[in-house]
């Protein structure tokens, strides 16, 4: 019993261990009964483990070995459980199960069945060091394994250059976030002599303020909460991510390992209530890319990148409550936000499923009635993710809306209209994506239209619990739940009259979008057409993706080539590294042309030099000795 | 008397080993071999260590030179080293040697006489000897005949790649 | 000059003469023989420091040395017979196959 969270991270390593190792020769049903198994079980113990927290009311602490003593310092493996980690460990075992049930369904077929169980398997034992972790270093080792889970399967079917190239671009990405948060733990480090994350807070909270700007630290974790949870400007690599098999998007990409930056900044709420500086960078940031991506999802026609650019933009919502203060808030939205997302990247993938892996959305319609399961939840899912009462979007979303409005900790009225905007543009790109998914007439040709077909138990059953999960996830409060431990700010009395004003406006602006959207797309799609080609240019800004892409590649990745070919290639490699190795060879070869005349093969001279030495010997011997 | 006989057999064993050098025909020179080893048989005789003259006797002059006329008589090859005895390196060769012989002599004669022990010119009989073999020195005994054993799979190995090399 | 000192310069004097031997004379098996010149030249030396000590020990590894002689030429000549079949020669200046 006193080992419970160590068990609980154990249990996904576990199904890696087995699954990798044994799955290929032991076959599908020993890998699906480990690679689901392993994960209910750990969700189950995770539940007994926060009853365990809720029933002592304290956080639960456990060490499981001693990494390593440095001097005075003892790097711990321990793991802590408080409410907050008891949110998250629940989503991420909770949300990873089904999703791994799921997988049963959608990874039928596929020839690595057994490395996919055992990467995700895997995802899920870092994703559980990241959530459980105490110290900041092992919140990293978790914040680097998901990455490389997270690579692993977005690369998946390698075999496929432009999907491996999709792998190796997230990893890099976010390599660069992680500079920052490397930098931002050795200034905590070297200042508080602590990596503890309790601990931390702990000194921020104390009467004396630590010697270190808040703010610095701050912003350093927050550019590895980008990097990670694909904020500007690292958010580039989320829409190609998903290339890896839609679960994976689902449960990496949507509802657990992008969430880890939101989960960072909560964590270490201590350090950002003293760094308005950086709290309001964070709310910026946050709203700019809820916006910026809501913008451009709204002309994707790949089903998988609008709900990408959805997740980029509701990540956004989550730093923007972060930024104002309302951290447990942005908790809240994780929280709903990854059944939701988690849903809707689902029913994606029984869409694709049903369609043979198409993927765009010009090319559906009509699918409502042929795959009514995988519409039902799908359409609770956009409901909730637009806002509209009583699904579970609604709550979170309006709470975020709101203390960006009336925060006390940095609310600002321009950034709860560009919220409500975004809010707006959700709401429409996703009734959008709803239309022409499944309603309309179908667009796809003759083959497919009759190979159009429902998906298995696993899969529509795994859509039907997270769809109610969407549907009634709202009604329990997080930020109550977490209110002692991440109380929420202050509000702004002369504002709050207001509040119920906000509430009807939100509600308004969902049901504007839903309306927006029947209107355009319910017709004959010619009135998008006729907007699109009115708004020619900004159309094709928003369908280039605003050139992000292109910008880092003329600012960074061209120059980085042109060093690397011109200075390290061209000199450094091959001038100087390879012309010394040249020049060494070359010099070992003339001398051993010198020295290989010493070598005649003949004996009678091989003898004589015998006799000489022997003499030489002698001398020597005769003068030392 | 023991004197004289022990200048002589250095002088005839100098002379055998001289007579190497010199001689045309590899029988010659086997002969002159097995003159130098007799007299130096001669010379452990005098010296009182019989077993070891008994030995030299038996398995120099016995067993490896008559193995060496043995090979001297089957290849019967005539090629220019019988008529040309020395090869390139004869000067440089003949001086190094006279260097190393003066060197060593002069060392010798520069050191004070060697008396080791009260026991100079004791002798010893086979008895002692094989005591002492046998007592101390049994796993000695043993891995030489090991060693043999080796020299004979290898002498047989060596003679197989032979046929080989023909077949 | 006592005896001892006579043997030791008679040891390495054949010492000197079979090592002398190896590198003036072509033809393998007198260069084979002079090697045995030189070995008797060591043994020489050998027997007659131990006999000086008077120790069995000496007497001992005497005859090892015997023995290993007796194997080395055991395995020498009939690789000289091969290296004969081979090149249908005895000169030692035909062997020069392992010239750098």
């Amino acid at each position: 019993m006193t080992q419970l969270l160590t068990l609980i991270v154990v249990l996904p390593l576990l199904g890696f261990l087995l699954n990798g190792l044994l799955g290929q020769r032991l076959g599908r049903g020993f890998v699906s009964a480990v690679g689901c198994g392993l994960p209910v079980l750990a969700f189950l113990t995770a539940i007994m483990a926060v009853r365990a927290v809720l029933a002592a009311d304290a956080p639960l602490v456990e060490t499981a070995f001693r990494w390593a003593l440095v001097g005075d310092f003892a790097f711990d493996v321990s793991f802590y459980l408080d409410r907050l980690s008891a949110v998250m460990v629940l989503i991420v075992t909770g949300v990873g199960s089904l999703i791994h049930v799921y997988s049963t369904g959608y990874m039928k077929d596929d020839p690595g069945y057994a490395r996919y169980f055992a990467y995700l398997n895997l995802f899920l034992f870092f994703m559980l060091l990241l959530v459980l972790g105490r110290s900041l270093l092992v919140l990293f080792v978790g914040w680097e394994g998901v990455g490389l889970a997270s690579y692993l399967l977005i690369g998946f079917w390698f075999a496929d250059p432009v999907k491996a190239a999709a792998g190796k671009k997230a990893f890099i990405t976010n390599r660069v976030g992680d500079a920052g948060f490397l930098l931002g733990m050795f200034v905590i480090y070297s200042t508080l002599g602590t990596l503890e994350m309790d601990r931390i807070n702990a000194a921020f909270m104390g009467p004396e303020l630590p010697a270190v700007s808040a703010s610095l630290i701050g912003l350093l974790l927050f550019i590895g909460a980008t990097g990670k949870s694909a904020q500007i400007p690292l958010h580039v690599w989320l829409p190609d991510a998903m290339a890896g098999p839609t679960p994976v998007s689902a449960l990496i990409h949507a509802a657990t390992m992008v969430t880890a930056g939101v989960y960072l900044v909560a964590r270490l709420s201590g350090v950002y209530l003293h760094a308005p500086e950086a709290s309001a960078v964070v709310a910026a940031i946050g709203v700019l890319t809820a916006f910026f991506a809501a913008t451009i999802a709204v002309v994707q026609t790949d089903i998988k990148k609008v709900l990408a650019y959805s997740t980029i933009s509701q990540l956004g919502f989550m730093f923007l409550a972060l930024g104002v203060g309302a951290y447990g808030v942005a908790v809240f939205h994780l929280y709903t936000h990854a059944f939701f997302k988690a849903c809707l990247f689902l029913g994606a993938g029984s869409v694709i499923h049903a369609m043979g892996g198409e993927q765009d959305i010009r090319r559906m319609g009509g699918l409502a009635k042929k795959i009514p399961w995988t519409f039902g939840t799908f359409a609770i899912a956009t409901a909730a993710i637009a806002g509209l009462p009583p699904l579970a979007g609604f709550f979170s979303k309006d709470e975020i809306l709101w203390f960006a409005f009336a925060s006390e900790a940095g609310g600002q009225t321009w950034l709860w209209a560009l919220a409500s905007l975004t809010a707006l543009l959700t709401a429409f790109y996703m009734f959008r994506l709803l239309w022409l998914t499944f309603f309309g007439k179908p667009r796809m040709d003759e083959h497919t239209a009759a190979h159009v077909h429902e998906s298995p138990l696993s899969m529509t059953g795994v859509l039907v619990a997270l769809a109610v999960l969407s549907a009634v996830g709202g009604f329990f409060s997080i930020p109550h739940f977490l209110e002692e431990q991440l109380p929420l700010p202050a509000v702004d009395e002369r504002l709050h009259h207001l509040e119920h004003t906000l509430v009807i406006i939100a509600v308004a602006i969902g049901l504007a979008g839903l309306a927006g959207a029947a209107w355009l797309y319910s017709g004959d799609g010619s009135r998008p057409a006729r907007i699109g080609a009115r708004l020619a240019p900004l159309h094709r800004l928003l369908s280039g993706k605003y050139y992000v892409d292109e910008l880092y590649e003329a600012v960074i990745g061209r120059p980085l080539t042109w060093v690397s070919d011109r200075i390290f290639l061209r000199i450094g490699d091959r001038a100087v590294i390879d012309g010394t190795l040249h020049g060494l060879t070359g010099l070992a070869r003339q001398a051993a042309g010198v020295l290989g005349r010493v070598q005649t093969g003949n004996l009678h001279l091989y003898a004589w030099l015998v006799l000489a030495g022997i003499f030489a010997l002698l001398l020597w011997s005769w003068r030392h000795v | 008397m023991q004197q004289a006989l022990l200048w002589f057999f250095v002088l005839a064993s100098l002379a055998g080993g001289l007579l190497m050098l010199v001689l045309r025909h590899p029988m010659r020179v086997a002969l002159a071999l097995i003159s130098t080893m007799v007299s130096l048989a001669a010379i452990y005789a005098i010296l009182g260590v019989h077993v070891i003259a008994v030995f030299q006797v038996l398995i120099y002059v016995g067993a490896v030179m008559v193995f060496m006329v043995y090979a001297i008589m089957l290849l019967d090859v005539r090629d220019p080293s019988f008529t040309h005895r020395y090869s390139g390196y004869l000067l440089p060769g003949l001086a190094g040697a006279a260097v190393l012989v003066v060197a060593f002599v002069r060392g010798l004669a520069g050191s004070t006489p060697a008396v080791m022990g009260a026991g100079v010119g004791t002798t010893f009989d086979v008895q002692p000897f094989s005591v002492a073999f046998l007592n101390d020195y049994w796993l000695y005994f043993e891995l030489t005949s090991v060693l043999l054993l080796a020299a004979v799979v290898a002498a047989i190995a060596i003679l197989k790649a032979r046929r080989r090399g023909n077949g | 000059m006592d005896n001892t000192q006579l043997l030791l310069a008679l040891s390495t004097a054949l010492f000197a003469i079979g090592l002398a031997g190896v590198v003036i004379r072509r033809n393998l098996l007198v260069m084979l023989m002079c090697m045995e010149l030189m070995l008797n030249g060591v043994v020489l030396s050998l027997v007659t420091l131990s006999q000086q000590a008077a120790s069995t020990t000496g007497a001992v590894l005497v005859f090892l040395v015997f023995v290993v002689a007796a194997a080395e030429i055991a395995i020498a000549v009939p690789i000289v017979l091969l290296l004969a079949r081979r090149k249908r020669t005895l000169d030692m200046d035909a062997f020069t196959d392992l010239k750098g």
